[in-house]
């Protein structure tokens, strides 16, 4: 990792894993892996829908029952009917143009290409089958082997080991993929919000700063400043302004003391000097990380 | 350039029209492209909230257009601006406009239709390891006749008791004809319950068994496709020794060419699993996986299809034939509609 790399790390306040994907264009993007925590919410809501619409069917069905339907009969086509609901519930609203499924859209995360190509509906398609082994089968057989009374011991084990070992899956692996992503080669990913913020660039200097003044600072420093500089206006603000703008003065010898009034406004020159400065130099094949790394040489 | 050490000069002093003007690159660059980034943005926004359909065909045509100018903005951008909020904006901009032009966008019919053209072709391309599940049901059918016809008490060793139903040892030839060969339709509502039960009792837990252990090297896959074997060759000993084999072979095969072909695919998809886990070639072993994956899921979807197209055979129409010879013709027929379809008239793949 460069230190370009790093510092771009630590700015992201880089808590979650994030992953490289390449476009069928050609261009890398970079993508936030889903937290666990996120998945499950929208598995739980995705599952309170289901279980809605399921109620429906057992009443329907209890309404038939009362009419003169077997018990037997009751069960078969409740358990036939939930598994179609569930299977192409989900495959429905992942294959449409919305591309998620309602949970998934409350909680923002989207399934995609583990490498960035189109996602294939097969794709899809097995990874919502998938789910069906990984959970809800064994999951069902539990339930019916509870109801069934006693003399399944082993296959409680068997069943539990079954599921521990699917969803041990999930944390084992660097990029989060359950069986089903396994399979069909996609990762779960947060949906980015990011909002276009208005450009920092003053248009005319009052404060002009020398080359030799902005070679103080690199990349890093200067998107530091920009996360300041984007601060709601509040005392704090204000006063940790003050700080920084004292801090600079000194470190590129700016003997004219700044008045209070004016802090933002030196502040912002000269946030547009260094950046005009480091982007002229970035072109020139000179760029500059922080202020840790060597200054280019000049003549 | 100069260096210009000492004290800086203030522009202060001069009238605001007077202050040396600043230009950057980037926030040139900024102000021509803005406008087509926040069209492509409320695009997005459209196609989120209310579907493709909701976009105007003018809207629709330049939706790709934008997205690649913003992918080839962010390329510049990342090259000449060192604005934090601007790269990060045109990333998860293009980032949002890949997901909504790279997914699938289609309902289930379109996709289920996808699907009925490449399941045939994914099965073609799993045909030695349908040969393997067949050898080993074969194996195991074979083994499971033999020892169970010498001594009959290995049936109940194949066969667990929730599925022999009453059959076995004590059973006569008169109560397996009238009792389960020749027994008469429950009705229509009976055995559609029943149809549902069996879908999610036995068939399909076996078959996402025999599918999903591939991912164990597939030596579970083929006990397991083995040990139905074994439960076969049992039930058709059990038969025999009773003078029923004929019989009990048309009574089987009306749904049993589909199911017993069904559980074979499970198995060849399971197979695949193994063997691109076993042999990635020159992938790593997730990323062959991947690659292959899709494809075994697509056969063990399919073969899912197939086991309800077997169990409305048997739930439905097994007790309604009661007639050997039809039975053999319906199941006869039943092979020829799966070949034609799976091998014979499958879509060709095209030269790309």
């Amino acid at each position: 990792m460069t230190a370009t790399d790093a510092a771009a790390a630590t700015l992201r306040r880089d808590w979650r894993k994030r992953r490289e994907i390449v476009t069928p264009e050609g261009v890398p993007l970079s993508v936030e892996l889903a937290e666990y925590s996120e998945r499950a919410i929208a598995l739980i809501i995705d599952l309170l829908i289901w279980l809605t619409a399921s109620f429906v069917v057992v009443f329907l069905l209890g309404y038939l029952t009362v009419r003169g339907l077997s018990g037997a009969v009751f069960v078969g086509v409740l358990n036939l009917t939930m598994f179609l609901l569930r299977v192409f519930y989900f495959i429905h609203f992942e294959l449409s143009a919305r591309g998620a499924t309602p949970g998934k859209r409350v909680v923002g995360i989207r399934v995609t290409d583990r490498r960035g190509g189109p996602l294939q509906a097969s794709a899809v398609i097995a990874r919502n089958l998938t789910r069906e082994i990984e959970v809800f089968l064994p999951v069902s057989m539990l339930i019916a082997s509870l109801g069934g009374g006693g003399g399944l011991r082993w296959g409680y084990v068997l069943l539990l080991g079954w599921i521990v070992c699917f969803l041990g899956l999930m944390f084992f692996n660097r990029d989060r993929m359950r069986a089903g992503d396994l399979i069909a080669g996609t990762i779960v990913i947060t949906l980015p919000r990011q909002r276009l913020l208005g450009d920092l660039v003053a248009s005319r200097a009052r404060f002009v700063f020398t080359d030799y003044q902005l070679m103080a600072y690199g990349k890093r420093e200067l998107q530091v400043l920009e996360d300041l500089l984007r601060r709601p206006d509040d005392r704090e603000t204000r006063e940790l302004l003050h700080d920084v703008c004292d801090r600079i003065c000194r470190k590129i010898d700016w003997r004219q003391p700044v008045p209070p009034a004016e802090t933002a406004l030196f502040l912002r020159d000269f946030y547009t000097a260094q950046r005009a400065f480091l982007e002229r130099e970035q072109l020139f094949g000179r760029p500059r990380a922080d202020k840790f790394e060597a200054a280019a040489k000049r003549d | 350039m100069s260096i210009e050490t000492g004290i800086a000069r203030e522009a202060g002093g001069l009238p605001p029209a007077q202050r040396p003007a600043v230009t950057l690159k980037s926030a040139e660059f900024r102000r021509t492209r803005e406008q087509s980034w926040v069209d492509l943005e409320r695009l997005i926004g459209i196609t989120a909230r209310k579907g493709v359909r909701a976009l105007a065909p003018d809207e629709l045509q330049r939706m790709p257009q934008l997205y690649r100018s913003a992918l080839s903005s962010l390329s510049v951008a990342r090259a000449i601006a060192l604005d934090r909020n601007l790269l990060l904006y045109l990333e998860s901009l293009s980032l949002r406009a890949y997901l909504a032009l790279y997914s699938p966008r289609i309902g289930l019919g379109e996709a289920g239709r996808q699907f009925l053209r490449a399941f045939p072709a994914a099965v073609i391309s799993a045909r030695w390891h349908v040969l393997i599940a067949f050898l080993a049901l074969a194996l195991g059918t074979i083994a499971g006749f033999w020892l169970t016809v010498g001594d009959e008490s290995w049936f109940t060793t194949f066969v667990p008791n929730w599925l022999s139903d009453g059959r076995g040892v004590a059973s006569t030839r008169a109560s397996l004809l009238n009792g389960e060969i020749f027994a008469p339709w429950p009705g229509f509502a009976v055995s559609l319950g029943h149809l549902s039960t069996y879908l999610f009792s036995h068939n399909t837990i076996i078959g996402v068994l025999a599918f999903g252990l591939g991912l164990f090297a597939g030596v579970p896959t083929v006990l397991l496709i083995a040990y139905q074997g074994l439960g076969l060759g049992a039930f058709i000993a059990l038969h025999y020794n009773r003078g029923l084999t004929v019989d009990f072979l048309g009574w089987l095969s009306i749904h049993g060419v589909t199911e017993l072909t069904a559980i074979l695919l499970f198995g060849a998809a399971g197979l695949v699993l193994a063997e691109k886990m076993l042999f990635p070639d020159r992938y790593s072993r997730v990323d062959s996986l991947a690659l292959h994956g899709r494809r075994a899921a697509e056969i063990a979807v399919g073969a899912v299809m197939m086991l309800f197209v077997a169990a409305i055979l048997e739930g439905e129409f097994r007790q309604l034939v009661a007639s050997t010879p039809w039975r053999f013709v319906i199941a006869a027929a039943s092979a020829v509609g799966w070949l034609a379809y799976l091998v014979a008239l499958r879509p060709r793949e095209q030269a790309p």
